[in-house]
């Protein structure tokens, strides 16, 4: 315990300020092609003609790689946990948003690479794109996915259901319904440094692959499933990141250049350009909430209804993943007992969205706090003696079943309030996270609490 | 093209039209200006140009023929920090490090041109740098530390030897440390 409350120096920090810390770009291998792609300029298209051939003979290229060369195309990001895979590595018949990547050049230089590309000869059919998760489920709109306009895949079902108690009676009983539409909007991570990889050939017929990814077991699987090949023939170097932010788990660079190298017999480098980062790189997502509480005019939640749209983009990744985390957290710092929970993960014509500090659950966290605050407003009453009347006791049992132990609701309201000098009520200021009794225990949380509430949480999958 | 760079004169086979940063990057091997947008937007690949940071992924290698260019290799090194990388390496300014060379390059030269800048100072002139892993609170305390000489020695000589082996200085007083 040396380390907790200590102020250690950083262990890298030398590296830093010395310009000594090697990234991915950084790393120097003699003979390095540069990577270029060909990207789609369409949101949604049919692809028509694709000829590489020019580009193949162009003086100083070494491979171009299309879908025909590689040997698992379609493989998904969560494969591994028996979520079944709907994205391609490179666009095979159509492509679903902009920038998604058609063709990849291998070239000695990075002018060379990106005269390549342009040699490339495609030709598209344009599509209507599917753009405001909104309008995805409309009669009169196409679904572009194979799977439909939402990830069908929850067990049975085509969201994220959580069922407990009974909701139905909750709003029978409400003194005040409060609604609220919450849509934070999709965000770039933006690390300075862009999506950069580096893969090598080896004489022993391994690769090792120079990672930027923020999750390096999980790439390599991932490349080791594009290539069908064992785990023990990649060498992953990585751990150096330039920020990541959630914007380098999904695998971008890795496999296309160690195809690439393996096809030209030469170590391969791909970095992205801010143009492309901003394009077509992963951003946290785009989400819908509507949220709808019963409550009763001295400030007890009844039970909440809660439709999400996720916007998953145009393919799946780890959608699933993030909205069965957020439909985890859609209480907040609550004990709602009753509630009916549906979470759609969205398909729509945009890059495909990922993971961004706290993944599906900072877009329920903002939603959940400000509808808190509506509640009181409607009310009338304090929205921080809202926050810990509702609060997580010990004994309380979560949307997805856990009973809580060890909740931080009451302690992290009450220290809040001291630092901003916030005033409450005495009996507010004297309470604890200990399992509730008295006036803390009213009748609607008696099942829910000591009898486990019948909570439900549907479907299997991610 | 002929550069002084880090001290040392170098002719330059790389096309006068090219940049400043693919010369560095590419030609000599010096990796400390980074390729973060290379449009002028993050100050990522600044360096010194005769003392004045300057954009090297905007500077064509032809506009700077003759120059004298510093990077960070040349500041200092492990075990013999400057000043300003010791206080960037004291009061953690940095994260992930990516943006760190051209935040301690242009902290370097705002305290030659002003050795005692306020704060509106420090912030207006680190402006066109952009950091997005600390917030930019410790840089700016780094900058600070930096102008008032409040820098400890063994920041200065951190590096030495590998890792520091020196005991942790305890924060807070229940702490088991």
């Amino acid at each position: 315990m040396k380390a907790v409350g200590a102020r250690l120096p950083r262990y890298d920090g030398v590296g830093h300020v010395t310009g000594r810390t090697r990234f991915v770009d950084d790393v120097r291998i003699p003979g390095t092609l540069w990577a270029k792609a060909l990207r789609s300029p369409h949101p949604h298209a049919g692809i028509t003609r694709l000829d590489t051939s020019k580009a193949e003979r162009r003086p100083g290229v070494h491979a171009v790689i299309t879908h025909e060369d590689v040997p698992q195309n379609v493989y998904g990001h969560l494969q591994a946990l028996g979520v079944p895979a709907d994205e391609p590595l490179l666009a095979v018949d159509d492509v679903r948003y902009k920038g998604q990547p058609i063709a990849v050049v291998a070239a000695e230089d990075e002018a060379t690479a990106l005269e390549a590309v342009e040699l490339i000869e495609v030709e598209f059919e344009e599509r209507e794109p599917v753009l405001d998760i909104r309008k995805a489920f409309d009669a009169d709109v196409k679904p572009f996915h194979q799977w439909g306009p939402a990830y069908p895949h929850f067990g049975p079902y085509t969201s994220r259901r959580i069922r407990k108690g009974d909701v139905d009676d909750a709003f029978e009983r409400a003194d005040v319904i409060v609604q609220g539409v919450y849509r934070p909007q999709a965000i770039e991570q933006l690390p300075i440094e862009p999506q950069v990889g580096l893969s090598v050939p080896e004489p022993d017929g391994r690769l090792t692959i120079y990672s930027c990814t923020q999750a390096m077991y999980f790439s390599m699987g991932v490349v080791a499933a594009h290539l069908e090949w064992p785990l023990n023939k990649l060498k992953f170097v990585g751990g150096t990141v330039g920020g990541g932010f959630g914007g380098k788990v999904d695998t971008a660079t890795e496999t296309i250049t160690a195809l690439l190298a393996l096809k030209a017999r030469r170590p391969v480098k791909w970095r992205w350009t801010r143009e492309e980062e901003f394009l077509c790189s992963s951003t946290r997502a785009p989400w819908h909430m509507e949220l709808a509480d019963a409550v009763t005019s001295d400030g007890w939640l009844l039970g909440r209804k809660m439709i999400t749209l996720h916007d998953a983009g145009a393919y799946t990744r780890f959608s699933s993943y993030g909205v069965t985390k957020h439909s985890f957290h859609h209480t907040g710092a609550y004990t709602i007992p009753n509630l009916r929970f549906d979470g759609y993960v969205v398909y729509t014509n945009r890059s495909p969205t990922s993971a961004m500090r706290g993944f599906g659950v900072t877009s329920v966290s903002f939603a959940v706090e400000i509808q808190m605050n509506r509640i009181a407003e409607t009310l009338g009453i304090d929205p921080l003696e809202l926050r810990l009347k509702n609060a997580n006791r010990i004994g309380d049992l979560t949307a997805n079943r856990v009973r809580l132990s060890d909740p931080s609701t009451v302690p992290v309201v009450l220290a809040a309030a001291d630092r901003i000098g916030y005033k409450l009520a005495p009996e507010f200021k004297q309470m604890t996270s200990e399992p509730r009794s008295g006036d803390l225990l009213p009748d609607h949380l008696l099942t829910s609490v000591t009898r486990g509430g019948g909570a439900e949480t549907d479907g299997r999958g991610a | 093209m002929r550069l002084t760079v880090n001290g040392i004169e170098r002719e330059l086979s790389t096309p006068p039209l090219d940049t400043l940063l693919n010369a560095l990057r590419e030609e000599l091997g010096i990796t400390s200006p980074k390729a973060g947008c290379q449009q002028g937007g993050c100050g990522a690949c600044t360096v010194l140009v005769d003392g004045e940071p300057r954009r090297s992924c905007l500077t064509p290698l032809v506009a700077v023929d003759g120059a004298t260019v510093t990077t960070v290799e040349a500041l200092g090194e492990p075990g013999n920090l400057s000043p300003v990388q010791a206080a960037f390496y004291e009061q953690y300014g940095l994260q992930c490090g990516f943006c760190t060379p051209g935040f301690v390059l242009a902290t370097t030269a705002l305290l030659e041109r002003s050795p005692n800048p306020s704060r509106e100072q420090i912030l207006e002139d680190l402006a066109g740098h952009v950091c997005r892993c600390t917030g930019y609170v410790k840089i700016v305390a780094a900058v600070e530390a930096a102008a008032k000489g409040d820098v400890s020695q063994a920041a200065l000589e951190a590096g030495a030897s590998g890792p520091s082996r020196r005991e942790p200085e305890v924060l807070v007083p229940v702490s088991p440390a």
